[in-house]
């Protein structure tokens, strides 16, 4: 977008939906017809929500480029400035800019199966990955191995049910994992034994076959769980180049400017926010501090 | 390049032509430190100062600096640009700038800076090293571009060379103040030149220095060094290329608020805390690290993030050596 690169847009907020009782998903319009058309991201990509006045933060999008005219964005409660979105009301108008980072390299992808790798808020950018993959129809298969918490944290807990029944004529499988157990997850577990467990998501990964050469995994999860599902996909032979993880830092600019997502050493230094937040392992095996 | 000399006489008259493009700031001296300020007259100048405790970036990125008003709900830009000379910089200071264009004159351009920067009419003056300075290891003890004149000392005047057309216009304008070089202004020049070559104690060798820092990730001086470090961020202030900035929205009043950028400090727990409470950098050792590494990053194209000004050396309170940690660090590997 034109002119200074800090201005932000207005945004209507159309919808807001309580998903959890932390997180909510915001759908929001451009007021301006011209940059709502303009406005194309890919999925990975994060905007910046601007409350004049207030302050600023980055979030990832949500809903996917397929769906035009609107974006979503699912915002969890943990601090001042999401506590004020959280407030906001259907009507409400916010200061939108972006998109920024690079996005998963969805077309380089066309063909292939995705394993989505998800844990707790880590759903959020892969929700725009599975719902581009699915609305193209490019891709051979799809996964989704989601890990939460509870069955009250499972984010967009109709999608992801509806997918379990369904999924299979999508030629998308749908896995969970959970951690504490309640009524209701023994439930889900009953329904769709295969597909549901007590566990952390790399349990998920069991009894699944994939061809190695055609296949890419994309993650997103708190930072500790990287470690562990790049552990269980360089198990089964998958090269670095293949894992794609979406890093979150800390960002205030969103374009490579104000230094604080800056990571690496004297060999590798990476604005996170500009260069990424998409990586793959090997940049992370190259790059220290990365994950 | 144009190279054209300045007479002794004629520099006051020089000086005082360079106000027609707007206020003049050069390196004035306070108390026991240099520091750029609005020069009204020649004598006010300390043409001889070692370095000024802010670097020229305070011109460019201000230590506070308003980006948007906010008005009728909406941000108005307050990208502004008054012509402004910045007189007596020395060569490391400018390659500072030029590091920083790399960052903020770069896609998204920054407008702020860039309207400053356009503004801005740079002299640089020639220097001799003290005991900090190593700007010699790392090539930028002499400034190719990035100015539009630069002055070089010589016994009767300067040695004047030109390094953009704004800067040729200038001297243009001002023709009768200037005379060819001579044969002996050059031997002049080039005496000068040798004894400054010749004057500096510190160096840091860069070859190879990049890998072998990343190498040297688990050595322990950068843990002995982490502890004697006060993680104040001076260091960062004061450092020509050191440019992380946090961003506020202050209400002015009750009515008005305005979004300002603020430098922000690499040593600071906040500077890689996300929400919800994770670090990025937890520990001061990473902090401290980070810091190093950043400032001995080895861009391909244009080489390091440091100028080897030696401001942070000569302010840091703890009395921690830049060049000394590099040296330390690499040793450990041996």
């Amino acid at each position: 977008m034109t002119g200074n690169p800090y201005q932000s847009h207005d945004a209507r907020i159309l919808e807001v939906k309580d998903l959890t009782p932390r997180e909510k998903l915001c759908t929001l319009r451009f007021l301006d017809p011209e940059v709502s058309e303009r406005f194309t991201f890919k999925p990975g990509q994060f905007v910046i929500i601007d409350v004049r006045g207030f302050g600023e933060f980055p979030i990832s999008l949500c809903s996917s480029p397929t769906r035009k005219g609107y974006i979503q964005l699912c915002i969890r409660k943990v601090g001042r400035m999401t506590k004020f979105v959280h407030n906001m009301k259907e009507g409400d108008v916010v200061g939108i800019r972006g998109p920024y980072g690079n996005g998963f390299p969805m077309e380089n992808m066309e063909g292939s199966n995705l394993i989505l790798v998800a844990g707790g808020l880590g759903m959020a950018p892969l929700r725009s990955v599975l719902w581009y993959a699915l609305d193209t129809g490019k891709y051979e298969h799809v996964w989704l191995l989601y890990g939460t918490k509870a069955y009250e944290d499972i984010l967009f807990r109709d999608e992801i049910i509806h997918l379990l029944k369904h999924g299979s004529s999508m030629n998308c499988s749908v896995k969970l994992a959970y951690e504490v157990e309640s009524p209701s997850c023994i439930y889900l577990e009953r329904g769709f034994s295969d597909k549901v467990c007590r566990g952390v998501v790399t349990d998920l990964f069991r009894g699944e076959e994939f061809d190695v050469d055609n296949t890419y995994a994309l993650i997103c999860g708190p930072p500790v769980m990287y470690k562990f599902v790049i552990k269980e996909l360089l198990n089964r032979k998958l090269s670095p180049g293949r894992i794609y993880m979406t890093l979150e830092r800390r960002m205030r600019c969103g374009v490579g400017k104000c230094g604080h997502c800056i990571v690496g050493t004297s060999t590798s230094i990476k604005y996170v926010c500009k260069d990424g937040p998409v990586f793959t392992y090997w940049d992370a095996l190259s790059t220290r501090g990365l994950i | 390049m144009r190279y054209i000399k300045l007479p002794s006489e004629n520099f006051e008259t020089f000086f005082n032509s360079l106000k027609e493009w707007g206020k003049v700031y050069g390196p004035v001296k306070k108390g026991s430190i240099y520091s750029f300020q609005e020069v009204d007259e020649v004598a006010e100048l300390a043409l001889d100062y070692t370095r000024t405790i802010l670097p020229p970036k305070k011109f460019f990125v201000r230590p506070r600096d308003t980006m948007f008003r906010l008005k009728d709900g909406r941000w108005e830009n307050g990208v502004e640009g008054e012509k402004f000379v910045l007189f007596g910089l020395h060569s490391c200071d400018i390659h500072g700038l030029k590091i920083l264009d790399r960052v903020y004159l770069n896609e998204p351009v920054d407008p702020y800076y860039k309207a400053r920067r356009d503004a801005a009419l740079i002299v640089g003056i020639s220097c001799m090293p003290d005991e900090y300075c190593f700007c010699k290891s790392l090539g930028t003890h002499f400034a190719m571009d990035g100015f539009d004149l630069f002055l070089h000392e010589l016994p009767d005047g300067w040695l004047v060379r030109i390094g953009s057309v704004r800067g040729h216009e200038i001297a243009w304008e001002n023709e009768e103040l200037f005379e060819d070089v001579t044969d002996e202004d050059l031997k002049h020049f080039k005496e000068f030149e040798d004894r400054r070559a010749n004057a500096f104690q510190k160096e840091i060798p860069q070859e190879g220095l990049a890998d072998m820092l990343d190498l040297a990730y688990n050595s322990p001086v950068w843990k002995d060094y982490a502890e004697k470090c006060l993680a104040c961020g001076n260091c960062n202030m004061v450092c020509p290329t050191c440019r992380c900035y946090e961003v506020c929205d202050r209400w002015v009043d009750a009515y008005s608020s305005v979004r300002e950028r603020r430098y922000d400090s690499c040593f600071m727990e906040s500077h890689g805390l996300v929400a919800g409470g994770h670090n990025f950098r937890p520990t001061r050792l990473d902090r401290f690290r980070h810091r190093y590494y950043c400032k001995s990053y080895f861009d391909p194209s244009a080489g390091f993030n440091c100028v080897g000004c030696g401001r942070c050396d000569e302010f840091c309170p703890a009395g921690i050596e830049h060049v000394k940690v590099l040296e330390e660090v690499r040793g450990s590997l041996r």
